[in-house]
Order: structure tokens, then sequence, then C-alpha cells
């Protein structure tokens, strides 16, 4: 069994030392994968993924795997890669030179208020409490998201996970990964009782497939 | 970690329930025993259940903009609603899950919303 950590260019500058990783190559792509222990999984190795992917990203551009990808052997790899070569191209030139920051939104503060709406009296109230808390959110997601979608190449919205306001994930270049965080530290600013979280560069994961 | 925290509030102020969360969602997934596969398929139901519940919720509030309903009419669709939020939150407690675990990552399919 291999594990895969991500599909590069080949030719690509030499592999870092931080596992005994393999180059398998594929028509102008390179799978970057190495023995697959049979350590079971657990967080520790999902870091010792990351770390080799960031490794590797240090100085190329790179379509990261998702932990836990693993296959027989080179062949299959070889063959996986091959039948999505240029989809795989394709979307490696989509996240050349960028990589990916992710920012969460929170209200700051006191503790977020149940999204059960207080107990409506009769139908039209309900909506009109839904319709409210809908259009509260849309601002506050708006007013983030504008911005800093004007600093990224590309951006995926999720869906956010209470207590969260907003989630999203930035592809954003190398160079403006500086401007990017300084535009959330402004808006941290201005934005009255919300609180950020901003973590990266991260591998381009969210952008590897669309 | 620390080197990868571009910006956070001090002490990750709203944030700070997630790092335990981490570590059970890997845990929850990596130890598929019988009991807790029984809670994990109720979660996957419910949370797709839910996810259409939203939608339907969102594109009926949609409607209401738009105009054209009767104050009957949206009184109904009100009700309905407001009936399905009560029945889930129901469904929810018998099985123990709280919002949060019906929060599933659906992959392009969280994306409806």
């Amino acid at each position: 069994m291999i594990q895969l950590y991500a599909i590069t260019d080949n030719p690509g500058p030499p592999l870092p030392d931080v596992a005994p990783l393999k180059t398998v190559p594929i028509d102008g792509l390179a799978a970057v994968c190495a023995p697959a222990g049979e350590t079971e999984a657990s967080p520790e190795m999902l870091w010792r993924h990351e770390e080799v992917v960031e490794a590797l990203m240090a100085d190329r551009d790179l379509l990261p795997a998702r932990y836990g990808t693993r296959l027989e052997d080179e062949a299959a790899l070889a063959r996986a890669v091959e039948d999505r070569r240029d989809e795989l191209a394709a979307a490696l030139d989509r996240v050349r030179g960028a990589v990916e920051l992710s920012v969460r939104v929170a209200a700051a503060g006191a503790p977020p208020s149940p999204a059960v709406p207080p107990q409506a009296s009769s139908g039209a109230e309900y909506l009109r409490v839904r319709a409210h808390a809908e259009a509260s959110h849309e601002r506050t997601a708006n007013a983030v998201h504008e911005p800093l979608a004007a600093l990224s190449r590309a951006s995926v919205v999720g869906r956010p996970r209470p207590p969260e306001l907003f989630r999203a994930a930035y592809l954003v270049e190398r160079e403006a990964v500086e401007p990017f965080t300084a535009e959330v530290a402004r808006l941290q600013d201005a934005g009255a009782g919300l609180s950020f979280l901003c973590t990266g560069p991260w591998p381009p994961y969210s952008f590897a497939e669309r | 970690m620390r080197d990868k925290l571009l910006h956070a509030p001090p002490d990750f102020g709203p944030f700070a329930g997630d790092l335990p969360r981490i570590d059970d969602a890997l845990g929850r997934r990596v130890n598929a025993d019988p009991e807790s596969l029984e809670r994990g398929l109720a979660q996957l139901v419910l949370t797709i259940v839910e996810l259409l519940r939203q939608l339907m919720e969102r594109q009926a509030l949609r409607r209401i903009d738009a105009g054209g309903l009767s104050d009957d009419q949206e009184e109904r669709l009100g009700r309905t609603f407001m009936e399905l939020d009560r029945r889930m939150a129901e469904l929810r407690e018998e099985f123990g899950l709280t919002e949060e675990d019906l929060n599933l990552d659906l992959g392009p399919l969280g994306r409806l919303l």
C-alpha cells in the first residue's frame, strides 16, 4: 500500500527529506507518495500528513491529497491520475502561486443566542422571525466576504457551524497573504461585536477539485 | 500550530470550544463500533432531513418576499415550518444529538445552503 500526498508538476524541485517520498511521473504531472504504514488513523498521523504536504508546498505548487488517500501500488496510482490527467492539470493551474487561508467569524463575547426562535404565537410571526434572522446573517456575511474576496483569486463559502456566523476559504496569492491578514485585522477593528479567526497558509485543500 | 494563526481573538474567544470537537470527530470516524454506528446513522439521516427543511424554509421565505401569497397561505406555511422545527428538536433529543451534531460536512451537498 502507498499513500498519496500531492499532485504536482513534473519535473519539480528535489523532494524534501521529511518522509521516504517518491514521485510517480504521469505526462507532465507527478504524484508524490510514500509507503503507507500499518498505523491507525489518529490526530497525530493527520498532522504528520499535513507536515509532509506543507514541506512540499514550501517550494512548489501542488494539489494536496486528502489524508488517508491510499492505493495498492504505484501502477494503480499512475492509472488513477492518468484517468483524470487534464482535470488535475487544470486544477493545478488554478492554484498556481497561491495558498489557502481560512476565515471564520463568530459573535464576540456573549454566548450565541439559540437558533430556535422564541416561541412564535402564529405561523406568520414564526416566518417573520426567521426572515429577520436570515437577513441579518446575510448582511454580516456580505460585509465580511466582499472585501476579502476582492483580495483573493477564488473563494469557497462554507456552511457556518454554530456559533459561527460565517466561514470561508480563500485562495490567496502567496504575496497577498500579508495584505489579506491586514484586511482581516481591519474588519475585526471595524466589525462591531464580531470575532475573527484567520488561519493559514494551508495547502489549497478547498480548491483542489471543483 | 501557533504559526498557523494569522489572526485570532485572545484565548480564541468564541472558537475556544473547537479543539476538543476536532479530536471527537476524528475519534468517531475511526471507531465505527456497533453502538456508535446506530447513532451515527441517525445523525446522518437527521442531518439530511435538517438540510432539506432549511432549504424549503428558505424557499418559502423567498416566495413570501416576492409577494403573491395570501395572509392565510402565509400563516399555514409558517405553521408547517414551525411544526417541522419542533419535530426536529424532538427527534434530536430522542437520539441525544445537539444542533451542532447536525452540522456534518456533507461536501458539495452542504453548499446548497
